[in-house]
């Protein structure tokens, strides 16, 4: 399990900065920063999962929405324990040549794997979760995908969440 | 942009700013390139119409006559991507 932190400072509050300059009237401010929490047993010991905004889902799963103006308020769970090969990426608004190479360096999958079979990782929950960041609007997200996708990291036993934005 | 930004542009029926939402969704974040994949779009429609293919009208019309106008809006936004896709010109790799 995991516990507050006194940490409360932004970890790159210039990000906001270079995206209201690129999208005027982003209005885009983090003044309600959650505090970071710590671990409270060895990581060594700890069920980890990972939350991804990449838009990388199984294949044959339905596409995310990347055309949709305001955004997809939808997740997809991975499987932990799939391969690459059977993940597809969909993605317009970054960029995803690398990806295309070798997920991993977006969604570090295989990694993960390692990383739980020598036991860094004291586990690795049964599902990965994944979204599309392209998000509109904040309210809905926070409201509906947030909210979903942190019912069902708990309801998948996690104990630490590695999150990762794409 | 923020969708409230949006949506007040849509009371004030500010044009300006909603045409450079559009452009911008379209152009990954560029104004001009947007605008490029606009075009780029309804020409790759046109160049399928000129020839004057059968098409399935009773798709069409029972679509328009069916569908909610979102759920249309939101085809319009794929029919945008499908053309530009069908031209064989995708920029939409991230990289802009």
């Amino acid at each position: 399990m995991t516990a507050p932190s006194d940490e409360t400072k932004q970890l790159r509050p210039a990000l906001w900065e270079t995206v209201n300059e690129r999208y005027p009237g982003s209005l885009i401010t983090m003044n309600n920063t959650i505090p970071l929490a710590r671990l409270v047993k060895p990581l060594s010991a700890t069920r980890l999962t990972f939350v991804s905004s990449a838009g990388v889902q199984p294949k044959g799963s339905r596409p995310f929405d990347v055309v949709h103006p305001v955004g997809d308020f939808t997740f997809r769970q991975v499987s932990s324990a799939a391969k690459v090969a059977d993940l597809e990426i969909h993605q317009i608004k970054y960029p995803t040549t690398g990806a295309l190479k070798d997920l991993n360096v977006i969604f570090p999958i295989d990694r993960l794997q390692e990383l739980e079979a020598e036991g860094v990782v004291g586990g690795l929950t049964p599902s990965f979760f994944s979204f599309i960041g392209y998000q509109m609007d904040p309210e809905r997200f926070e409201a509906t995908l947030a909210e979903e996708i942190a019912d069902a990291v708990v309801a998948d036993g996690a104990e630490a969440a590695l999150l990762c934005p794409a | 942009m923020s969708l409230q930004y949006l949506k007040q542009a849509v009371v004030e029926n500010d044009t300006e700013k909603l045409i450079k939402y559009v452009r911008l969704h379209l152009g990954d974040g560029n104004d001009a390139l947007g605008k490029q994949e606009i075009d780029k779009a309804w020409i790759e429609a046109l160049k399928l119409m000129l020839d004057v293919p059968p098409t399935d009208m009773e798709f069409i019309f029972t679509a328009l006559n069916n569908q909610t106008p979102a759920t249309l809006a939101h085809l319009f936004f794929h029919l945008h991507f499908y053309f530009v896709k069908r031209s064989g010109e995708w920029i939409h790799d991230g990289t802009l």
